[in-house]
């Protein structure tokens, strides 16, 4: 059963390069360490762009008449007003491509994807460590292209970041032909990456696997960027070809989604979302993973329902792509298709709940330490609940005809990526920091900015339910012009205050991060006395990681085994002889 | 109308994931103060629990299956039944930045319209020569509904995707161009003035490209209306076509 195999000998060969020094290290090396380093550094830079673009949002729709900012066509000085229509366009839409394409993705994926799975599963490097690099550049390279579309004439894309044709694809419509146009660019080339990332994690776990790391006793967090790898692989390409599209359709004359020279604008949208709700999935399915071996740590109980955890992560990903159609109910498409997607849509929160109530059945009867890794995770857990919850109202057609593009939609989205996604984030910076740099981070420090986030994240973003039910509309750049959402504004201004506070409070997360780099105490190999082979190596590992292949003898669950001296045994632990570790010792099961 | 279908099915589901929330929330919360690290108390050695997982995948799988046929029963209700005959047909296509709205004079009838002869010129889509079409009237974002009589709406756009959105109607719907929508009504039950939104991202005036929309008891509608018409001299000229007699 246990069958995998070690690395090939061409890769092996891979490791022989010579590892660049100094400096030279973070730009050129091939090592998938510090190639996940070089995505979290990137990507977390992003999610202060990202954020600093939604403040400036925010602070349109608190005080519409009162103006902060320059608009973004700074090529031409006369247009140098104040966040205009236009420019509120732009914002949002470069708000949620930032916080997509160039922050979650390469977050979860690129940082923690690099850095974790050759270390989990025991192997020295990624299959490719040359093509992995080369992600990483491509990936910088469409942030690039991204950012300078700010800088063209007519400011950045402004058609939102699902880009709707035909307003994205006639220049004469959005009034943003070169904006829209880099952000085909850019979409792209991140594309380009994510699929180069995704097929090099796919052969590194499928072929360079420790000795006696079967698939079923990889850890929760390789499972979960195995699946979410294969739906980059099937998603991604979509999103790059209908990009291509929307160029051509831009600049080179062609129509494939302007209907009035027999082009379909519904296509655009079946080509968006069909890689679009995979993509909810890409960014929350390796969150889940890591957030389920970070409760297992910190409860010191193996994870509850192993197998149906993965289940449920495969049942989410092949589910999540014949749920794409729910996003198109109000398109007018026809009645079974919509019966269709509706019943689908249901159906994809069964693996959600079922994953939900295995979280609680790990902390049930567990021994809790309340690290701050541990209390990020589980409120990613009460989040992800909400955001679940606040889905299924989506899920009813008659219902998402009503609450469809109100804030309702912006609430929950954000309670899914950032409430799920972002606390997953900070759960997993918070408990491979020390692997990841030698240091362990402040804990006081990151407790005080746990509470500030969890309770400014929440005054922020749950009235954005209630005043999406009292009909506020998304992407509108000035709702006092609506009488109805004019008794509103007191609560959108308190959320704008409320986003400033969320804002200032990841300031607190920054100078823990980079203080802790030189000051924090040493981490030692195993600061959390977790089981995977990780932990077994240097803080940081070494080039190449494991002087000698590790073999693995158990599940990556062993916490609080009865009769064990210690409350872990690591995956790379014989039956210690002090111990009676007989076969029933890991089937132990309740009831 | 469908309002109320709209807003009890949503209280369904608030009391559904309000009840779940405060179950997964309560049990949190307890397992958290009880199972706390304490000294000297070792966590359980546990992988889980076949019947358990069984247990908590049936329940949510009956719950999300009855929510999916019931909503999907309403919508079909909602979509497939077929607007009254006396139902006001009223035309709106949606442009950068406003509406085109175009009522049917004294025979009841709009013009035929077709999405392929949508244009700049022609925002209805319709043939000029068609005789349903001459006593029509047009207003730009002004709507008035009679109250209680049903309304069918023909909506459209003439460039980009515009939506048409009245939050105290709990109406919605997608206007994309290429195509008329025919299927939906309504019946407002009450009058009052209501503003009709856009909701669909329409470019740089998409902020403030609303209608206005006036329901008015039934003769306030015909007056207001024969206010709207065009003067009797175009509509005189019009000899009373076999065709329009029929349709009548």
């Amino acid at each position: 059963m246990t069958t995998a195999t070690l690395a090939h000998p061409a890769t092996h060969g891979a490791h022989e390069h010579s590892e660049p020094t100094g400096w030279k290290k973070y730009l050129w090396s091939l090592d998938h360490k510090i190639i996940g380093i070089q995505y979290l550094f990137t990507s977390l830079l992003f999610l202060f762009v990202g954020g600093g673009l939604a403040l400036l949002l925010r602070w349109q729709l608190a005080y519409p008449s009162t103006q902060v900012m320059p608009n973004g066509d700074i090529g031409n000085p006369a247009s140098l007003a104040f966040i205009n229509p236009q420019f509120y366009n732009s914002l949002f839409t470069m708000h949620a491509t930032v916080m997509v394409f160039l922050v979650v993705m390469p977050l979860l994926i690129g940082a923690f994807g690099n850095y974790l799975i050759p270390l989990k599963i025991g192997a020295g490097d990624m299959a490719f460590p040359l093509i992995n690099e080369l992600s990483y550049w491509v990936y910088v390279l469409s942030g690039g292209v991204l950012m300078c579309s700010f800088l063209v004439a007519g400011g950045a894309a402004a058609g939102g970041w699902t880009s709707y044709a035909p307003l994205s694809s006639v220049a004469a419509y959005n009034g943003t032909q070169m904006g829209q146009s880099l952000w085909c660019v850019g979409i792209f080339l991140n594309g380009l990456a994510s699929i180069m990332g995704a097929f090099n994690y796919i052969t590194t776990i499928v072929n360079m696997r420790a000795p006696g790391m079967s698939f079923f006793r990889m850890p929760l967090a390789v499972w979960s960027l195995f699946i979410t790898a294969f739906l980059l692989l099937l998603a991604v390409p979509v999103l790059s070809a209908a990009a291509a599209m929307l160029f051509l359709d831009l600049n080179s004359g062609t129509n494939f989604f302007n209907p009035a020279h027999g082009g379909q604008p519904l296509l655009w949208q079946h080509l968006f979302w069909f890689f679009g709700h995979p993509e909810v999935y890409i960014m929350i399915l390796p969150a889940m993973g890591m957030v389920s071996d970070i409760l297992s740590i910190f409860s010191r109980k193996p994870i509850f329902g192993y197998k149906a955890m993965v289940f449920a992560m495969i049942a989410i990903g092949f589910l999540g792509f014949i749920v794409w159609g729910h996003h198109m109910f109000v398109s007018g498409m026809n009645l079974v298709l919509s019966a269709a997607f509706g019943v689908s849509t249901m159906v994809i929160a069964v693996p959600s709940a079922i994953k939900t109530f295995n979280w609680l059945g790990t902390l049930w009867g567990g021994s809790i330490r309340f690290t701050t890794a541990m209390l990020n995770a589980l409120s990613f857990v009460l989040m992800f609940v909400v955001g679940g919850l606040s889905g299924i109202f989506m899920a009813s057609t008659p219902v998402d005809i009503f609450v469809h593009h109100t804030y309702f939609i912006v609430a929950h989205i954000h309670y899914v990526l950032f409430g799920g996604s972002i606390f997953g984030i900070f759960a997993a910076i918070y408990t491979w920091y020390p692997k990841m740099f030698g240091r362990m981070m402040d804990e006081t420090l990151g407790k005080v900015h746990f509470a500030f986030t969890f309770i400014f994240f929440n005054l922020c973003f749950f009235p954005m339910h209630n005043v999406g039910l009292g009909g506020m509309m998304r992407r509108i750049a000035d709702p006092t012009a609506y009488e109805h959402l004019r008794s509103l504004q007191p609560i959108n201004q308190f959320i704008t205050l409320a986003a400033i506070g969320l804002g200032f409070s990841q300031i607190i997360f920054l100078w823990n991060f980079f203080r802790s780099l030189k000051y924090g105490a040493p981490a030692g190999n195993n600061p959390w006395q977790a089981t995977t082979l990780e932990w077994m190596v240097a803080s940081p590992p070494g080039h190449g990681n494991f002087a000698v292949t590790p073999t693995v003898y158990r599940g990556p669950y062993d916490y609080s085994v009865p009769g064990h001296k210690r409350d872990y045994i690591m995956q790379n632990e014989p039956d210690a002889p002090d111990a009676p570790l007989g076969a029933p010792r890991s089937t132990v099961s309740v009831g | 109308m469908f309002g109320h279908t709209v807003d009890f099915l949503f209280y369904v589901i608030l009391i559904l994931t309000g009840v779940t929330f405060i179950g997964v929330f309560s049990v949190l919360v307890y397992f958290l103060v009880k199972y706390r690290s304490r000294p000297g108390v070792a966590a359980l050695h546990s992988h889980g629990n076949n019947t358990l997982e069984v247990v908590w995948t049936t329940i949510p799988v009956f719950i999300f299956l009855g929510l999916a046929i019931y909503g999907n029963e309403q919508w079909t209700q909602m979509r497939l039944k077929t607007p009254p005959a006396d139902a006001l047909p009223v035309a709106v296509i949606g442009e950068q930045f406003g509406w085109n709205v175009r009522y049917p004079g004294p025979d009841g009838k709009l013009a035929k319209m077709e999405a392929s002869k949508v244009n700049k010129d022609n925002p209805f889509g319709i043939d000029s020569s068609d005789p349903a079409g001459l006593d029509d009237f047009t207003t730009y974002g002004e709507l008035v509904f009679p109250v209680n009589r049903p309304i069918r709406l023909y909506l459209g756009s003439k460039d980009v995707i515009h939506a048409f959105y009245v939050p105290e109607f709990r109406l919605y719907q997608d206007m994309v161009p290429g195509r008329i929508y025919d299927f939906v009504w309504l019946k407002a039950e009450a009058t009052g003035k209501f503003q009709l939104a856009c909701n669909q991202l329409c470019g740089q005036g998409h902020y403030k490209m609303f209608g206005k929309l006036t329901v008015s008891t039934v003769p306030e509608y015909e007056a207001w209306a024969k206010s709207k018409a065009p003067s009797p001299a175009v509509t005189a000229v019009v000899p009373p076509s076999p065709v329009a007699m029929n349709q009548k």
